[in-house]
């Protein structure tokens, strides 16, 4: 019933959310690190987003994520407006969202947690720094935390 | 005979005092008076001329007719030389009047006169007023374009660091992961090639982090309220605990006061004098001691430690913002520290300034106003 019983016969689904090619490569990168084994998709607007976890257009194949790694600044809709939408939809609350932002700002903190996010992270400047962050987003939710069965 | 005499002359005095009497009517401007009392001497003469006429158709007249004439002779005589007389006293009068009007007219025309310079002056008063009321609009409209301009600077160098953040991360993250995968792979100048972008990368990181940390202090600053210095103070020591523990440093503290402040600004004021204090420290463990007292209105405060000091030559570059004194491999660091601390002392309405001499340690002093006025205290408006 738990993350980790599950995470033995068959890879943790992430989606991450993202426009900027290189911070998908270097997540890419540091989950390849990663003692999860992880199936990472991405896309790279709000739009798409929620067409992937609705299961729309090309993604009628798509699979539901265990986890969702969320941009706040996107085009088409921006990183809030995907996070409303999916706490406001039934089936999706339960996907734990992490938002994973360039943005210190208080307001942008605030509101997403408002929307209820389930964390807030801002991306580290420091490359060593990123990848030990993104290996402890994959330790905490997919190994520490009992995530909803699907 | 006599008799005739008297009453003709008797006549005669009586016309001429009617005739004065109407000459007063010219000096004294009243008609009335005089008219009748010219009527009244007029009378008097007819009743002579009638004596006269009885006299002379054969009339008889007594020796005490003679005494009555005489005595209205005098009586008409006195009468004129009271009539001609009073004369003279009239035109005084009237040339008194005169004068007064003249000297009334006078005053008149001096007050007009002086009314008309005060006017004057009160209009000069009125464009002066208007022209400062004016300057000092315009003085009030500068200092406040100023203010704009500054708080739009410093947004603007907020928004511009914050913005070349995300790029960079970029450069500085892939260079970084070039490093990691490919160091010893390929040839010794590649090695040295990515090493020198791997710096450079991660020095203008730390500069474009240190200008934000400088620009916040006047777009991210927290209204000024009551703080107790000395909880900042504590507050500042934990934060470099790990630091102090590591020189064996002493940090000695008087009595500090409650000031209106930033609390956030001042425990990274506190943090940054007592940090540099750490950072330029001599050989022996670093002693440094706080203290503050009344100046002049102020609390001027003092941070005093017996590190390597600075040489009065450069006291002025080190409150600049990225000048250094030292080479970076000497001391490391941007060159953000004092500027910022400088910047978070004047948002307080202070100073901020060293008294040091080269080897023989350094003491900062800042001062904090006691008052508070909003307007002096935060001129970035915010």
């Amino acid at each position: 019933m738990t993350g980790l019983i599950r995470a033995e016969y068959r890879p943790i689904e992430i989606l991450m959310v993202e426009d900027n090619p290189g911070d998908i490569r270097l997540c890419v990168e540091a989950l390849k690190e990663g003692k999860v084994r992880n199936r990472m998709q991405t896309v790279v607007d709000g739009e798409e987003a929620l067409a992937f976890l609705r299961r729309q257009g090309p993604y009628a194949e798509a699979p539901r994520p265990d986890l969702i790694l969320l941009d706040l600044n996107l085009p088409k809709k921006t990183g809030q407006e995907v996070l409303a939408e999916i706490k406001e939809d039934p089936d999706l609350r339960r996907i734990p969202v992490v938002i994973l932002t360039a943005s210190e700002a208080e307001a942008d903190i605030i509101k997403t947690y408002n929307l209820h996010a389930n964390c807030y992270i801002t991306k580290p400047v420091d490359l060593d720094r990123f990848i030990e962050v993104v290996k402890s987003i994959e330790d905490f939710w997919l190994t520490v935390v009992m995530l909803p069965p699907k | 005979m006599e008799l005739i005499a008297i009453i003709a002359l008797s006549a005669l005095v009586q016309i001429a005092a009617a005739f004065f009497a109407l000459r007063l009517i010219r000096i004294t401007g009243t008609r009335t008076t005089w008219v009748l009392i010219a009527v009244a001497f007029c009378v008097a003469a007819l009743r002579r001329l009638i004596s006269l006429w009885w006299i002379f158709h054969g009339g008889t007249w007594t020796p005490e007719d003679l005494i009555d004439e005489s005595v209205a002779l005098t009586t008409s005589f006195l009468l004129l030389l009271g009539v001609y007389f009073i004369a003279p006293l009239f035109l005084t009068i009237k040339q008194a009047a005169k004068a007064m009007e003249r000297s009334k007219e006078e005053l008149e025309a001096q007050v007009a006169k002086r009314t008309d310079e005060l006017r004057e002056a009160n209009a000069n008063l009125a464009v002066e007023l208007d022209e400062r009321r004016r300057a000092e609009q315009l003085l009030a409209h500068y200092a406040e374009d100023l203010k704009r301009s500054n708080a739009e600077l410093e947004e603007f160098a907020y928004v511009a660091s914050h913005d070349l953040q995300e790029p960079l991360r970029m450069v500085a993250s892939f260079t970084q992961l070039l490093a990691k995968r490919y160091q010893g792979k390929l040839d010794q100048d590649a090695d040295e090639f990515i090493g020198f972008a791997v710096d450079g990368a991660t020095r203008m990181q730390q500069l474009i982090q240190d200008l934000l940390a400088f620009s916040r202090v006047g777009t991210r600053g927290k209204p000024l309220e009551p703080t107790d210095c000395n909880v900042i103070l504590d507050l500042a020591r934990t934060n470099l605990h790990k630091a102090l523990g590591e020189s064996q440093a002493e940090v000695t503290s008087g009595p500090l006061p409650t000031v209106m402040g930033d609390e956030v600004q001042l425990i990274q004021l506190f943090q940054n004098l007592i940090a540099n204090a750490l950072k330029f420290r001599g050989k022996a463990p670093p002693i440094i001691r706080i203290s503050a007292q009344e100046d002049n209105g102020d609390w001027r405060f003092a941070v005093r430690d017996d590190g390597i000091g600075i040489a009065p030559a450069h006291q002025d570059r080190i409150f600049k913002i990225f000048q250094r004194l030292h080479r970076r491999s000497e001391y490391p660091g941007t060159g953000i520290g004092l500027a910022i601390c400088k910047k978070i002392v004047e948002r307080h309405g202070g100073r901020l300034w060293v008294a040091s001499e080269e080897g023989r340690g350094a003491t900062f002093f800042f001062t904090i106003p006691k008052e508070s006025d909003s307007d002096r205290l935060d001129p970035s408006g915010i």
